[in-house]
Protein backbone atom coordinates (compact mmCIF):
# COMPACT_ATOMS: atom_id res chain seq x y z
CA UNK A 1 0.00 0.00 0.00
CA UNK A 2 1.17 3.62 -1.05
CA UNK A 3 1.81 6.24 1.40
CA UNK A 4 -1.09 8.11 -0.44
CA UNK A 5 -3.08 5.23 -0.01
CA UNK A 6 -2.82 4.53 3.40
CA UNK A 7 -3.43 8.11 4.22
CA UNK A 8 -6.13 8.00 2.72
CA UNK A 9 -7.14 5.68 4.45
CA UNK A 10 -6.49 7.28 7.64
CA UNK A 11 -8.34 9.76 6.30
CA UNK A 12 -11.45 7.81 6.04
CA UNK A 13 -10.74 6.36 9.45
CA UNK A 14 -10.82 9.76 10.79
CA UNK A 15 -13.72 10.40 9.05
CA UNK A 16 -15.90 7.92 10.15
CA UNK A 17 -14.42 8.34 13.51
CA UNK A 18 -15.77 11.93 14.13
CA UNK A 19 -19.42 10.37 12.27
CA UNK A 20 -19.67 8.27 14.89
CA UNK A 21 -19.20 5.49 12.27
CA UNK A 22 -16.39 3.20 13.71
CA UNK A 23 -15.86 0.36 16.36
CA UNK A 24 -14.35 0.89 19.50
CA UNK A 25 -12.13 -1.43 18.32
CA UNK A 26 -11.14 0.51 15.03
CA UNK A 27 -11.02 3.97 17.44
CA UNK A 28 -8.34 2.19 19.52
CA UNK A 29 -6.38 1.21 16.24
CA UNK A 30 -6.74 4.65 15.07
CA UNK A 31 -5.53 6.21 17.87
CA UNK A 32 -2.35 3.47 18.68
CA UNK A 33 -1.77 4.10 15.08
CA UNK A 34 -1.08 8.24 15.35
CA UNK A 35 0.66 7.53 18.11
CA UNK A 36 3.34 4.94 16.78
CA UNK A 37 3.40 6.77 13.65
CA UNK A 38 5.03 10.04 13.17
CA UNK A 39 5.37 10.33 9.24
CA UNK A 40 1.40 9.13 9.10
CA UNK A 41 0.64 11.66 11.94
CA UNK A 42 2.42 14.52 9.84
CA UNK A 43 0.64 13.18 7.13
CA UNK A 44 -2.78 13.55 8.97
CA UNK A 45 -1.39 16.84 9.98
CA UNK A 46 -1.74 18.13 6.30
CA UNK A 47 -5.44 17.64 6.04
CA UNK A 48 -6.13 17.69 9.43
CA UNK A 49 -9.94 17.60 11.15
CA UNK A 50 -8.20 19.59 13.73
CA UNK A 51 -7.07 22.19 11.20
CA UNK A 52 -10.30 22.49 10.21
CA UNK A 53 -11.98 23.00 13.27
CA UNK A 54 -9.25 25.40 14.39
CA UNK A 55 -9.56 27.88 11.76
CA UNK A 56 -13.46 27.43 12.20
CA UNK A 57 -14.74 26.04 9.30
CA UNK A 58 -16.40 23.00 10.77
CA UNK A 59 -20.35 24.18 10.69
CA UNK A 60 -20.96 22.03 13.62
CA UNK A 61 -18.37 20.09 15.40
CA UNK A 62 -21.57 18.74 16.94
CA UNK A 63 -20.29 17.91 20.58
CA UNK A 64 -23.05 15.45 21.40
CA UNK A 65 -21.36 13.44 18.78
CA UNK A 66 -17.68 13.89 20.28
CA UNK A 67 -19.42 13.45 23.74
CA UNK A 68 -21.08 9.73 23.02
CA UNK A 69 -17.76 8.90 21.55
CA UNK A 70 -15.64 9.18 24.75
CA UNK A 71 -18.26 7.91 26.83
CA UNK A 72 -18.31 4.65 24.37
CA UNK A 73 -14.54 4.57 24.16
CA UNK A 74 -14.67 4.77 27.64
CA UNK A 75 -17.77 1.99 28.79
CA UNK A 76 -16.98 -0.14 25.50
CA UNK A 77 -19.84 0.14 24.32
CA UNK A 78 -21.45 0.70 20.78
CA UNK A 79 -23.23 3.99 21.19
CA UNK A 80 -26.80 4.49 19.56
CA UNK A 81 -26.65 5.13 15.57
CA UNK A 82 -27.43 8.42 15.15
CA UNK A 83 -29.42 10.43 12.54
CA UNK A 84 -27.05 13.09 11.74
CA UNK A 85 -27.67 14.56 8.56
CA UNK A 86 -24.13 15.72 8.37
CA UNK A 87 -23.38 13.37 5.32
CA UNK A 88 -22.63 16.32 3.26
CA UNK A 89 -19.94 17.98 5.88
CA UNK A 90 -18.21 14.92 6.21
CA UNK A 91 -15.38 13.30 4.09
CA UNK A 92 -14.88 17.38 2.12
CA UNK A 93 -13.36 19.00 5.67
CA UNK A 94 -10.54 15.85 6.08
CA UNK A 95 -9.26 16.36 2.35
CA UNK A 96 -5.36 17.80 2.66
CA UNK A 97 -5.04 21.22 3.81
CA UNK A 98 -2.31 22.92 2.16
CA UNK A 99 -0.14 24.82 4.31
CA UNK A 100 -1.99 24.61 7.46
CA UNK A 101 1.29 25.15 9.47
CA UNK A 102 1.03 23.37 12.67
CA UNK A 103 3.15 20.62 14.71
CA UNK A 104 1.75 17.21 14.56
CA UNK A 105 2.01 17.64 18.52
CA UNK A 106 -0.84 20.54 18.56
CA UNK A 107 -2.71 18.84 16.30
CA UNK A 108 -3.40 15.95 18.29
CA UNK A 109 -3.25 18.08 21.33
CA UNK A 110 -6.31 19.89 19.86
CA UNK A 111 -8.15 16.58 19.30
CA UNK A 112 -7.75 15.41 22.87
CA UNK A 113 -8.93 18.66 23.35
CA UNK A 114 -12.08 17.97 20.95
CA UNK A 115 -12.48 15.10 23.58
CA UNK A 116 -11.96 17.34 26.71
CA UNK A 117 -14.62 20.13 25.61
CA UNK A 118 -16.77 17.91 24.97
CA UNK A 119 -17.13 15.64 27.59
CA UNK A 120 -17.20 15.53 31.74
CA UNK A 121 -15.30 12.99 31.76
CA UNK A 122 -11.41 13.14 31.52
CA UNK A 123 -9.79 11.38 28.81
CA UNK A 124 -6.69 10.71 30.85
CA UNK A 125 -5.61 8.10 28.48
CA UNK A 126 -5.75 9.66 25.43
CA UNK A 127 -4.59 12.43 26.67
CA UNK A 128 -1.70 10.74 27.93
CA UNK A 129 -0.86 9.27 25.04
CA UNK A 130 -0.96 12.37 23.98
CA UNK A 131 1.49 13.81 25.90
CA UNK A 132 4.45 11.73 24.68
CA UNK A 133 4.43 13.44 21.26
CA UNK A 134 7.08 15.70 20.39
CA UNK A 135 6.19 18.73 19.91
CA UNK A 136 8.05 21.02 17.58
CA UNK A 137 6.13 23.61 15.40
CA UNK A 138 6.95 23.19 11.96
CA UNK A 139 5.53 27.06 11.03
CA UNK A 140 3.04 29.37 12.08
CA UNK A 141 1.68 31.01 8.82
CA UNK A 142 -2.11 29.74 9.53
CA UNK A 143 -2.70 30.23 13.62
CA UNK A 144 -5.01 28.18 14.71
CA UNK A 145 -8.65 29.89 15.97
CA UNK A 146 -10.50 26.53 17.52
CA UNK A 147 -14.37 26.94 18.03
CA UNK A 148 -15.97 24.27 19.46
CA UNK A 149 -19.28 25.10 21.08
CA UNK A 150 -18.60 24.77 25.37
CA UNK A 151 -20.21 26.07 28.42
CA UNK A 152 -17.58 25.92 30.61
CA UNK A 153 -16.69 29.47 30.73
CA UNK A 154 -20.16 30.47 30.64
CA UNK A 155 -22.44 31.88 28.00
CA UNK A 156 -22.12 35.66 26.56
CA UNK A 157 -24.82 37.73 28.32
CA UNK A 158 -26.83 39.32 25.30
CA UNK A 159 -25.49 43.26 24.41
CA UNK A 160 -21.73 42.02 25.24
CA UNK A 161 -19.30 43.38 23.05
CA UNK A 162 -16.27 42.17 22.29
CA UNK A 163 -13.35 44.66 21.31
CA UNK A 164 -9.61 44.09 22.00
CA UNK A 165 -8.96 44.77 25.50
CA UNK A 166 -7.87 48.82 26.80
CA UNK A 167 -4.39 49.15 27.39
CA UNK A 168 -5.07 49.84 31.00
CA UNK A 169 -6.46 46.78 31.67
CA UNK A 170 -3.67 45.29 30.67
CA UNK A 171 -1.88 47.16 32.77
CA UNK A 172 -3.88 46.13 35.91
CA UNK A 173 -3.45 42.36 34.77
CA UNK A 174 0.13 42.43 34.62
CA UNK A 175 0.12 44.14 37.77
CA UNK A 176 -2.19 41.66 39.45
CA UNK A 177 -0.42 38.83 38.36
CA UNK A 178 3.01 40.03 40.38
CA UNK A 179 0.94 39.63 43.61
CA UNK A 180 -0.79 36.31 42.50
CA UNK A 181 0.75 33.01 43.61
CA UNK A 182 2.99 31.35 41.25
CA UNK A 183 0.78 29.08 38.65
CA UNK A 184 -2.02 32.02 38.97
CA UNK A 185 0.71 34.27 37.84
CA UNK A 186 1.20 32.08 35.06
CA UNK A 187 -2.28 32.02 34.00
CA UNK A 188 -3.02 35.66 34.35
CA UNK A 189 0.58 36.41 32.15
CA UNK A 190 -1.32 33.93 29.28
CA UNK A 191 -4.43 35.29 29.51
CA UNK A 192 -2.28 39.02 28.64
CA UNK A 193 -0.98 37.32 25.73
CA UNK A 194 -3.63 35.41 24.81
CA UNK A 195 -5.17 36.10 21.36
CA UNK A 196 -8.26 34.69 22.43
CA UNK A 197 -8.46 35.39 26.22
CA UNK A 198 -7.57 39.24 25.85
CA UNK A 199 -11.00 40.05 24.30
CA UNK A 200 -12.96 41.86 26.45
CA UNK A 201 -16.65 41.69 27.91
CA UNK A 202 -18.87 44.49 28.61
CA UNK A 203 -21.80 43.34 30.23
CA UNK A 204 -23.21 46.26 31.59
CA UNK A 205 -23.25 49.68 32.26
CA UNK A 206 -22.10 50.33 35.97
CA UNK A 207 -24.69 51.11 38.34
CA UNK A 208 -22.92 53.35 40.72
CA UNK A 209 -22.17 57.36 39.89
CA UNK A 210 -20.22 58.67 37.15
CA UNK B 1 -34.28 5.70 71.64
CA UNK B 2 -30.78 8.02 71.94
CA UNK B 3 -28.58 5.76 72.89
CA UNK B 4 -25.20 6.96 74.25
CA UNK B 5 -22.30 7.36 72.46
CA UNK B 6 -20.29 4.02 72.61
CA UNK B 7 -16.31 4.23 73.03
CA UNK B 8 -15.97 2.31 69.67
CA UNK B 9 -17.90 4.99 67.31
CA UNK B 10 -16.42 8.23 69.50
CA UNK B 11 -12.78 6.19 68.76
CA UNK B 12 -14.02 5.86 65.16
CA UNK B 13 -15.08 9.48 64.52
CA UNK B 14 -11.66 10.42 66.73
CA UNK B 15 -9.71 8.17 64.08
CA UNK B 16 -11.74 10.06 60.67
CA UNK B 17 -11.17 13.18 61.68
CA UNK B 18 -7.62 12.50 62.26
CA UNK B 19 -7.64 10.87 59.42
CA UNK B 20 -9.44 13.61 57.18
CA UNK B 21 -7.09 16.03 58.69
CA UNK B 22 -4.15 14.64 58.09
CA UNK B 23 -5.54 13.93 54.41
CA UNK B 24 -5.57 17.63 54.49
CA UNK B 25 -1.91 17.97 55.58
CA UNK B 26 -0.79 16.43 52.77
CA UNK B 27 -2.85 18.05 50.38
CA UNK B 28 -1.90 21.23 51.96
CA UNK B 29 2.20 20.14 51.47
CA UNK B 30 1.32 19.12 47.65
CA UNK B 31 0.51 23.11 47.55
CA UNK B 32 3.63 24.34 49.60
CA UNK B 33 5.54 22.26 47.32
CA UNK B 34 4.14 23.19 44.03
CA UNK B 35 4.48 26.79 44.75
CA UNK B 36 8.00 26.00 45.30
CA UNK B 37 8.63 24.03 42.20
CA UNK B 38 6.97 26.59 39.65
CA UNK B 39 9.43 29.89 41.23
CA UNK B 40 12.46 27.81 42.12
CA UNK B 41 12.82 24.99 39.55
CA UNK B 42 14.18 26.06 35.97
CA UNK B 43 11.99 24.06 33.14
CA UNK B 44 11.09 24.97 29.93
CA UNK B 45 8.01 23.57 28.04
CA UNK B 46 4.72 23.86 25.62
CA UNK B 47 1.51 23.81 26.60
CA UNK B 48 -1.92 24.16 25.56
CA UNK B 49 -4.58 26.81 27.03
CA UNK B 50 -7.91 26.41 26.75
CA UNK B 51 -9.99 28.70 27.27
CA UNK B 52 -13.98 27.69 26.91
CA UNK B 53 -13.93 27.52 23.37
CA UNK B 54 -10.61 28.60 22.68
CA UNK B 55 -7.12 27.09 22.35
CA UNK B 56 -3.67 28.30 22.16
CA UNK B 57 -0.44 26.44 21.95
CA UNK B 58 2.52 28.68 24.17
CA UNK B 59 5.71 28.13 24.98
CA UNK B 60 7.28 28.81 28.87
CA UNK B 61 11.18 28.97 29.58
CA UNK B 62 11.52 29.82 33.75
CA UNK B 63 15.14 29.97 34.40
CA UNK B 64 16.50 30.24 38.22
CA UNK B 65 19.98 31.35 38.09
CA UNK B 66 21.16 31.35 41.34
CA UNK B 67 17.71 32.86 42.79
CA UNK B 68 17.32 35.60 39.86
CA UNK B 69 14.10 34.14 38.55
CA UNK B 70 12.77 35.09 34.74
CA UNK B 71 10.76 33.33 32.19
CA UNK B 72 9.52 33.95 28.94
CA UNK B 73 5.95 32.96 27.91
CA UNK B 74 5.52 33.07 24.10
CA UNK B 75 1.65 32.08 22.30
CA UNK B 76 2.75 30.13 19.25
CA UNK B 77 -0.32 30.81 17.47
CA UNK B 78 -1.84 33.99 15.97
CA UNK B 79 0.67 37.72 16.02
CA UNK B 80 3.05 35.55 18.55
CA UNK B 81 2.88 38.12 21.37
CA UNK B 82 5.70 37.25 24.38
CA UNK B 83 5.84 38.31 27.85
CA UNK B 84 9.15 38.35 30.00
CA UNK B 85 10.26 38.87 33.38
CA UNK B 86 12.96 39.75 34.57
CA UNK B 87 13.09 39.51 38.58
CA UNK B 88 10.20 42.45 39.55
CA UNK B 89 9.99 43.81 35.61
CA UNK B 90 8.04 42.70 33.15
CA UNK B 91 8.10 43.31 29.09
CA UNK B 92 4.70 42.55 27.40
CA UNK B 93 5.60 42.87 23.86
CA UNK B 94 1.97 43.10 21.90
CA UNK B 95 2.90 43.42 17.95
CA UNK B 96 -0.75 43.42 17.00
CA UNK B 97 -1.20 46.84 18.68
CA UNK B 98 2.68 47.85 18.01
CA UNK B 99 3.34 48.63 21.83
CA UNK B 100 5.73 47.54 24.43
CA UNK B 101 4.14 47.62 27.80
CA UNK B 102 6.66 47.70 30.53
CA UNK B 103 5.88 47.14 34.24
CA UNK B 104 8.26 46.70 37.43
CA UNK B 105 6.93 46.63 40.48
CA UNK B 106 8.27 49.52 42.52
CA UNK B 107 6.18 50.05 45.31
CA UNK B 108 6.31 53.79 46.57
CA UNK B 109 4.71 52.93 49.80
CA UNK B 110 3.91 49.69 50.67
CA UNK B 111 1.13 49.96 53.47
CA UNK B 112 0.13 46.21 53.86
CA UNK B 113 2.64 43.62 51.93
CA UNK B 114 2.51 39.42 52.32
CA UNK B 115 2.23 37.68 49.13
CA UNK B 116 -0.46 35.30 49.86
CA UNK B 117 0.04 31.95 50.82
CA UNK B 118 -1.15 28.92 51.50
CA UNK B 119 -2.36 28.35 55.19
CA UNK B 120 -5.08 26.63 56.71
CA UNK B 121 -7.73 29.34 56.51
CA UNK B 122 -7.88 27.63 52.89
CA UNK B 123 -10.13 25.02 54.98
CA UNK B 124 -12.64 27.95 55.60
CA UNK B 125 -12.66 28.60 51.50
CA UNK B 126 -11.80 25.23 49.58
CA UNK B 127 -12.83 21.49 50.77
CA UNK B 128 -8.79 19.96 49.67
CA UNK B 129 -8.30 16.69 48.65
CA UNK B 130 -5.37 14.32 47.23
CA UNK B 131 -7.30 12.05 44.18
CA UNK B 132 -5.18 9.58 42.51
CA UNK B 133 -2.43 9.44 40.52
CA UNK B 134 -1.99 9.85 36.86
CA UNK B 135 0.33 9.85 33.59
CA UNK B 136 0.43 13.40 32.00
CA UNK B 137 3.50 14.10 29.79
CA UNK B 138 4.82 10.62 30.26
CA UNK B 139 5.13 11.55 34.31
CA UNK B 140 3.98 10.84 37.53
CA UNK B 141 0.85 13.00 38.66
CA UNK B 142 -0.70 13.22 41.49
CA UNK B 143 -3.91 14.76 41.35
CA UNK B 144 -5.28 17.38 44.08
CA UNK B 145 -8.92 19.00 43.93
CA UNK B 146 -9.70 22.18 45.37
CA UNK B 147 -13.29 22.70 45.92
CA UNK B 148 -14.77 25.86 46.59
CA UNK B 149 -17.29 25.97 49.68
CA UNK B 150 -19.40 28.73 48.10
CA UNK B 151 -19.57 31.20 44.45
CA UNK B 152 -17.03 33.58 45.68
CA UNK B 153 -14.02 31.33 44.04
CA UNK B 154 -13.49 29.06 41.69
CA UNK B 155 -11.80 25.95 42.42
CA UNK B 156 -9.23 24.09 40.57
CA UNK B 157 -7.92 20.56 40.05
CA UNK B 158 -4.36 19.91 39.73
CA UNK B 159 -2.09 17.53 38.31
CA UNK B 160 1.03 18.03 39.97
CA UNK B 161 4.61 15.30 39.09
CA UNK B 162 5.27 13.69 41.75
CA UNK B 163 8.61 13.89 41.95
CA UNK B 164 8.90 18.13 41.36
CA UNK B 165 5.58 18.78 42.33
CA UNK B 166 5.46 20.77 38.88
CA UNK B 167 2.09 21.42 37.52
CA UNK B 168 1.61 19.42 34.45
CA UNK B 169 -1.72 20.13 33.89
CA UNK B 170 -4.34 22.66 35.77
CA UNK B 171 -8.30 23.47 35.41
CA UNK B 172 -9.76 26.33 36.94
CA UNK B 173 -13.43 25.42 37.73
CA UNK B 174 -16.22 26.85 38.91
CA UNK B 175 -18.61 25.87 41.26
CA UNK B 176 -20.68 23.27 39.40
CA UNK B 177 -17.32 21.66 38.46
CA UNK B 178 -17.20 23.03 34.72
CA UNK B 179 -14.10 24.05 33.48
CA UNK B 180 -13.41 27.35 32.85
CA UNK B 181 -9.98 27.24 31.98
CA UNK B 182 -6.79 24.57 31.57
CA UNK B 183 -3.58 24.56 31.12
CA UNK B 184 -1.80 21.21 30.21
CA UNK B 185 2.06 20.71 29.21
CA UNK B 186 2.56 19.02 26.05
CA UNK B 187 6.40 19.01 26.80
CA UNK B 188 8.36 19.75 29.40
CA UNK B 189 11.34 19.77 30.48
CA UNK B 190 12.46 20.42 33.94
CA UNK B 191 15.79 20.76 35.23
CA UNK B 192 18.88 21.62 33.52
CA UNK B 193 20.56 24.68 31.79
CA UNK B 194 19.07 27.15 30.28
CA UNK B 195 20.65 29.61 28.58
CA UNK B 196 20.07 33.25 28.57
CA UNK B 197 19.23 33.74 24.96
CA UNK B 198 16.06 31.45 25.36
CA UNK B 199 15.36 34.60 27.35
CA UNK B 200 15.72 36.85 24.78
CA UNK B 201 12.17 38.11 22.67
CA UNK B 202 11.81 36.84 19.05
CA UNK B 203 10.15 40.06 17.66
CA UNK B 204 11.73 42.53 16.46
CA UNK B 205 9.79 45.82 18.94
CA UNK B 206 11.91 48.58 16.71
CA UNK B 207 9.40 51.50 16.11
CA UNK B 208 6.96 50.21 18.56
CA UNK B 209 5.91 52.62 21.30
CA UNK B 210 6.93 51.68 24.71
CA UNK B 211 5.05 52.49 27.66
CA UNK B 212 6.68 52.60 30.94
CA UNK B 213 6.08 53.85 34.08
CA UNK B 214 7.11 57.48 35.23
CA UNK B 215 10.33 58.08 37.03
CA UNK B 216 9.23 60.94 38.65
CA UNK B 217 6.27 59.98 40.19
CA UNK B 218 5.19 61.68 43.40
CA UNK B 219 4.00 59.66 46.54
CA UNK B 220 1.29 61.60 47.66
CA UNK B 221 -0.60 59.98 51.14
CA UNK B 222 -2.09 57.18 51.15
CA UNK B 223 -6.11 57.86 50.37
CA UNK B 224 -7.08 54.82 52.14
CA UNK B 225 -9.36 53.27 50.37
CA UNK B 226 -10.64 50.09 51.14
CA UNK B 227 -13.72 47.50 50.67
CA UNK B 228 -16.06 47.72 53.06
CA UNK B 229 -16.88 44.64 53.04
CA UNK B 230 -15.52 41.38 51.71
CA UNK B 231 -16.51 37.58 50.38
CA UNK B 232 -15.93 35.20 53.55
CA UNK B 233 -12.22 34.16 53.64
CA UNK B 234 -11.17 37.48 51.71
CA UNK B 235 -8.99 39.56 53.55
CA UNK B 236 -6.04 42.12 52.34
CA UNK B 237 -2.82 41.35 51.88
CA UNK B 238 -1.15 44.13 49.82
CA UNK B 239 -2.22 48.23 50.20
CA UNK B 240 0.21 49.99 48.33
CA UNK B 241 0.68 53.25 46.12
CA UNK B 242 2.38 51.90 42.79
CA UNK B 243 3.34 53.39 39.47
CA UNK B 244 2.44 52.10 36.69
CA UNK B 245 2.65 52.91 32.92
CA UNK B 246 0.87 55.32 31.41
CA UNK B 247 -0.23 57.60 34.55
CA UNK B 248 1.72 60.14 35.93
CA UNK B 249 0.08 59.55 39.30
CA UNK B 250 0.70 56.72 41.81
CA UNK B 251 -2.20 54.36 41.63
CA UNK B 252 -3.55 52.57 44.65
CA UNK B 253 -3.28 49.02 44.28
CA UNK B 254 -5.04 46.51 46.89
CA UNK B 255 -4.59 42.66 46.68
CA UNK B 256 -7.33 40.59 48.66
CA UNK B 257 -6.73 37.15 48.55
CA UNK B 258 -8.07 34.09 50.29
CA UNK B 259 -4.86 32.12 50.10
CA UNK B 260 -5.25 30.87 46.53
CA UNK B 261 -7.67 33.46 44.99
CA UNK B 262 -6.33 36.95 44.54
CA UNK B 263 -8.69 40.16 43.79
CA UNK B 264 -6.65 43.49 43.05
CA UNK B 265 -8.04 46.74 43.06
CA UNK B 266 -6.98 49.49 41.50
CA UNK B 267 -7.72 53.26 42.37
CA UNK B 268 -6.73 56.29 40.58
CA UNK B 269 -7.48 59.39 39.12
CA UNK B 270 -9.21 58.86 35.40
CA UNK B 271 -8.15 60.27 32.24
CA UNK B 272 -8.45 59.42 28.61
CA UNK B 273 -5.15 57.20 29.01
CA UNK B 274 -6.10 55.41 32.45
CA UNK B 275 -9.94 55.07 31.42
CA UNK B 276 -11.25 51.85 31.68
CA UNK B 277 -14.95 50.66 30.43
CA UNK B 278 -16.94 50.78 33.33
CA UNK B 279 -18.81 47.92 34.42
CA UNK B 280 -17.93 44.27 33.67
CA UNK B 281 -15.03 43.08 31.49
CA UNK B 282 -13.56 39.30 31.34
CA UNK B 283 -10.15 38.96 30.10
CA UNK B 284 -9.35 35.34 28.86
CA UNK B 285 -10.73 33.32 32.61
CA UNK B 286 -10.35 37.46 34.45
CA UNK B 287 -13.44 39.05 35.21
CA UNK B 288 -12.92 42.95 35.85
CA UNK B 289 -15.31 45.09 37.38
CA UNK B 290 -14.66 48.98 36.93
CA UNK B 291 -16.99 52.20 37.80
CA UNK B 292 -16.26 55.83 39.10
CA UNK B 293 -17.15 56.93 42.40
CA UNK B 294 -16.08 60.51 43.92
CA UNK B 295 -13.36 61.19 40.92
CA UNK B 296 -12.00 58.64 41.53
CA UNK B 297 -11.98 55.26 38.85
CA UNK B 298 -11.95 51.92 40.65
CA UNK B 299 -11.64 48.46 38.81
CA UNK B 300 -11.49 45.26 40.84
CA UNK B 301 -9.77 42.44 38.35
CA UNK B 302 -8.97 38.85 39.47
CA UNK B 303 -9.75 35.37 38.26
CA UNK B 304 -12.41 35.06 40.36
CA UNK B 305 -16.21 34.63 39.47
CA UNK B 306 -17.97 38.25 38.17
CA UNK B 307 -19.78 38.32 41.34
CA UNK B 308 -16.73 38.46 43.12
CA UNK B 309 -14.89 41.69 41.42
CA UNK B 310 -18.67 43.36 40.90
CA UNK B 311 -19.35 42.72 45.26
CA UNK B 312 -15.47 44.02 45.66
CA UNK B 313 -15.30 46.88 44.10
CA UNK B 314 -19.02 48.16 44.57
CA UNK B 315 -17.87 47.78 48.20
CA UNK B 316 -15.61 50.23 47.87
CA UNK B 317 -18.78 53.14 47.52
CA UNK B 318 -20.36 52.35 50.75
CA UNK B 319 -19.88 53.51 53.82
Amino acid sequence: MSGDDMSEQIQDQMSAFTDDELSPEECAFLVRRLERDPETRDRVLRYSIIGAALRGELPNPDPDVLRRRVRAELDGVRPMETSRDATTVQRRYFRPAVGLGIAASVAVAALATLYAINSPIDPAGFEAQVAGVPTGVVGQDNPPSYVVPSEAAGPLTLGDSLSPPPIRLTNYLITHGQYAPGIRRTSIHTNVISNEGTTVLVTQPPLQER
Amino acid sequence: MNRPLSLRSLAGTVVGCATLQAAAQDAQQWLDRMTSAVEELSYRGTFVHLLGDEVETLQIIHRNDNGRISERIVSMDGVGREIIRNEDEIYCILPDQQIVLFESRRDVSPLVSSLPSYSEDLARSYEIALLHTERVVERDAQVVAIHPRDEFRYGYRLWLDSETAMPLKSQLRDGQGRTVEQMAFTQIDIGGSIPPSALEPTIDARGFETITPPDNAVAEAAPLWRATRLPDGFQLSVATLTRMAGSENPVEHLVYSDGLATVSVFVESPDSETEVAGGLSRIGSANAFSFEFSGRQITAVGEVPAVTVESIATSFASP
